[in-house]
């Protein structure tokens, strides 16, 4: 192979030895989370109701989050990409990208608590007869508080990784598809679409994997029962007996290997349209 | 047009400015109690309170430090790779940009549990360096795609450019490459570092609760804390982004062939 | 007296399993410029970029005044390519763009950067960014800037044809003026014809890998060396694969001509002007070849006769050189 002659593979190196953590870090967790007794642990986990529901709750709430995030940020895009050219426009999109996930999740707090601005603002107004009449919102068993503070947070985001497509789509694209007679449908499907299905897949695999495993927003702003597969794993890590840390390994590793599966399968999906494209055959 | 626009402001005011404005009101004034009539009473109590907390002051050198030598090591990482990508024309190429990503979408708990018996074993657990390197892995896979694409856009001809007129290896770097990628410098500092500010979890693993961080003073301040302290720490977190944003700003300045502001060149 | 300054020998480069370059030779005087015409995707390109030292050849060496640098890399070797594109540095003025070359070749003076200012005719604006310059500015500049490296042999990759026609046609007089005025070796290629001609005291047609001929303008035009050459440069009539007509030998006319001349019968597809003179193009149907020829009255029927006296038919030379 050419990459092993020339200066190339230096280049790589620093990205080769980086690389070596997290696949040293997950193969370790996975040696751990079988703990020399084979896949006893992962029957557990398997057969525990606290487990299995947490995984459920995870799946649906990183799925909503990750799908309105998606579908709010490409609306924005779309419309209004013209305008983010400018600096100014474009450092207001980004606030939100100023702040921690768990910052912005005080944030919902501070706004849609039960004792927030907007239950206090209510009253205040008298529309409202008692904060306590609010609804729950934060730390809420149907994870509203968590979809929130990730859609809020990942929109800016979802708008960063568009922008760009947006911005090399060249116009005369859509005057060719109305010219042949299309309408709005046709210029998403055979304009938008095609550019965007790449950055769409990633946005998504991207957003989805945080917010399905990272710990900090649901450790803020969710409940104890159903809790996000992340605070069970790092309850379980730092529980009060250590028997409990294969478990917590156990996991983990499954989830990983959910996301793993989930972008293999997106990335075949990809690769496949992008060989067929280039063979001209799109069909 | 103007309906657009119209429409754009409202959304980003609404969704955008408004709930920075409520952070920074709650911060410099008493926790608010409207639903009992009363008004807004100002004061700095937030910000007083907040830094009389000593673990505050320890945790912001940590937490600044902690981010500076990611984001240079992101660089360093993200330049040579985002260079070799964009030169790399082959079959397969869209595979090793998914490995490269992988880091990002394996969750970083699973790798921080992983690593952390390892770091026990080298010593790197319960140290800042250890924390250094954990803080890497959910950032150096976007410093590798924004370097990736800015690469992708100078091209392939304008690398070889200064290599003809008989540029060696690190003069282009300096000369040419790095200054061009001043836009992707700009978005990596502001990503690596809130990325880095937003770690809980691995920094307590891997740290062991030794290593202070910003995230670590954070989440037990929930519990015991006012609302004005809790947003005056809030808006603490964007300024220290934001306070690193323009020390590297400034540092970009010695990058050869700078535009500087008060330099007038014609 | 003539000394060789650059010579490449047996080159061959293939991409997978395709062959770019086949087992090519050739060598250049100092001073000397050299235009290499032929087809776009011939791989012109691609036999630069093995000079510049861009890309290794799969096979062959290169030699520079009498030493192999087959194995030296682009930025060691005394040679420098201007591209098709300017391609200066956006964040250097044009003085800085042009001192960068310079500097790195280590070969700075500021009386040689005021000197290449003045002769590209560019030192008012010194301190401008290359956005704030024409096309035809940048494309001097970038000429300069390769030239600040004080290079023994200077490549040009259709350095002009991003550039409008007019502005074509000055820039071509000029750099030709510039390089013969410093008596710098120059290879240079384009898919023009004319251009070649304009620029080069040597021309090699390059087609499939190699070249089908190298001589003057004049050699190339009287003496083809087979139907390639013939057919890119467009003025001579291929009768089949070693004979040719040069087209002025041939005549137009309404009857058949004598007896010892060859005629064909043709159509007129077109007639139009060009430097005053009406042209007519001609379809021969039974050679299947379209010719265009300057005629001195418009003809009155589509239909014609076309007379080649046999003196006038030769064999195509098959020499290279």
């Amino acid at each position: 192979m050419k990459l092993f002659k020339n200066k190339i593979f230096l280049l790589f190196l620093p990205a080769a030895i980086f690389m070596i953590l997290p696949f040293y870090g997950f193969f370790h967790a996975l040696t751990q989370s079988t703990g020399g007794e084979g896949l006893a642990h992962y029957e557990e986990i398997l057969s525990s109701e606290r487990f299995l529901s947490s995984v459920w709750f995870s799946i649906r709430t990183a799925g909503i989050a990750t799908i309105i995030s998606i579908i709010l940020g490409l609306v924005f895009t779309k419309l209004f990409h013209p305008l983010l050219n400018n600096t100014f426009p474009r450092l207001m999109v980004w606030i939100p990208m100023l702040f921690p996930h768990f910052v912005w999740g005080y944030m919902v707090i501070l706004i849609f608590s039960e004792t927030g601005w907007m239950a206090q603002t209510l009253v205040a107004a008298g529309w409202l007869g008692d904060t306590s009449n609010f609804p729950v919102w934060t730390r809420d068993p149907e994870g509203i508080g968590i979809i929130v503070t990730y859609v809020w947070k990942e929109v800016p985001l979802v708008i960063l990784l568009l922008f760009p497509v947006y911005a090399s789509i060249r116009p005369e694209f859509y005057a060719l598809v109305n010219s042949l007679g299309g309408n709005a449908w046709h210029r998403l499907t055979t304009v938008d679409l095609p550019h965007l299905l790449p950055v769409l897949v990633e946005s998504f695999l991207i957003i989805f994997s945080f917010t399905l495993a990272a710990y900090e927003v649901p450790a803020l702003i969710g409940t104890t029962f159903p809790e996000m597969i992340s605070v069970l794993g790092y309850e379980w890590f730092y529980g009060s007996s250590w028997e409990d840390r294969p478990l917590a390994f156990a996991a983990m590793v499954m989830t990983s290997l959910f996301l793993l599966i989930l972008t293999l399968i997106g990335y075949f999906g990809l690769s496949r349209r992008r060989w067929r494209a280039m063979r001209g055959d799109r069909a | 047009m103007i309906r657009k626009k119209a429409m754009f402001l409202s959304l980003t005011l609404l969704f955008f400015i408004f709930p920075l404005t409520i952070m920074l009101l709650q911060s410099i004034s008493a926790p608010w109690r409207f639903h009992t009539g009363q008004g807004i009473d100002w004061g700095w109590q937030g910000f007083s309170l907040l830094f009389q907390n000593p673990q505050l002051w320890e945790a912001t050198f940590t937490s600044i430090w902690i981010g500076f030598a990611v984001l240079f090591i992101n660089i360093t990482i993200g330049l040579f790779t985002g260079k070799a990508l964009a030169s790399y024309t082959s079959y397969g190429k869209p595979w090793l940009e998914a490995l490269l990503l992988s880091p990002i979408l394996i969750p970083s708990l699973a790798i921080a549990m992983g690593l952390h018996l390892f770091m026990i074993r080298v010593g790197l657990a319960d140290t800042i360096w250890g924390v250094m390197l954990i803080h890497l892995v959910p950032t150096v896979p976007y410093s590798i795609k924004i370097f990736h694409n800015s690469y992708q856009q100078m091209g392939k001809a304008m690398m070889e450019q200064p290599h003809i007129l008989g540029a060696g290896f690190w003069t282009q770097v300096f000369t040419v490459e790095l200054p061009l990628l001043r836009p992707a410098i700009r978005s990596l500092t502001f990503l690596t570092i809130v990325i880095s500010l937003s770690q809980y979890a691995i920094t307590a693993i891997i740290g062991g609760g030794r290593v202070l961080t910003l995230p670590l003073v954070f989440f037990p301040f929930l519990d015991n804390a006012n609302t004005s302290i809790m947003a005056a720490f809030s808006i603490w977190f964007a300024l220290i982004p934001v306070f690193m944003y323009i020390i590297i700003e400034a540092l970009m300045m010695f990058l050869p062939y700078s535009r500087l502001p008060w330099r007038n060149h014609r | 007296m003539t000394q060789t300054k650059l010579e490449m020998k047996n080159v061959t480069k293939a991409f997978n399993q395709d062959m770019i370059l086949k087992d090519l030779t050739f060598h250049l005087e100092k001073g000397e410029i050299m235009s290499i015409v032929g087809p776009s995707g011939s791989g012109k390109t691609t036999l630069l970029r093995i000079l510049a030292g861009l890309e290794k050849p799969t096979e062959g060496e290169i030699i520079m005044n009498g030493k192999n640098i087959t194995k030296q890399k682009a930025n060691r070797r005394s040679i420098s390519l201007v591209f098709q594109q300017p391609l200066l540095f956006p964040h250097m003025t044009v003085g800085e763009n042009i001192t960068y070359g310079a500097k790195v070749s280590k070969k700075y003076k500021e009386e040689k950067i005021k000197a290449l200012l003045e002769a590209i005719g560019m030192t008012r604006f010194r301190d401008h960014y290359p956005s704030e310059i024409s096309g035809g500015q940048q494309q001097r500049t970038a000429l300069a800037r390769a030239m600040a490296t004080e290079p023994e042999v200077i490549l040009f990759d259709e350095p002009f044809s991003s550039l409008d026609p007019s502005l074509r046609q000055d820039l071509r007089y000029w750099v030709r003026d510039f390089l013969t005025a410093r008596e710098t070796t120059a290879v240079f290629v384009t898919h023009d014809m004319e251009e070649a001609m304009i620029m080069g005291d040597q021309i090699a047609v390059f087609e499939d890998g190699n070249f089908q001929q190298i001589g003057t303008a004049e050699t190339l035009h009287k003496l083809p060396a087979n139907r390639r050459v013939a057919s890119f440069l467009g003025g001579h009539l291929i009768l089949n694969d070693h004979e040719f007509a040069p087209l002025h030998a041939v005549q137009v006319g309404i009857q058949k001509g004598l007896g010892q001349d060859i005629s064909f019968h043709a159509t007129v597809e077109h007639i139009t002007y060009q430097h005053g003179r009406p042209i007519a193009h001609l379809y021969i149907k039974d050679l299947e070849k379209k010719i265009s020829l300057p005629i001195n009255e418009a003809l009155p029927k589509r239909e014609v006769q076309i007379a080649i006296p046999s003196h006038s038919i030769k064999t195509f030379s098959g020499e290279i050189l």
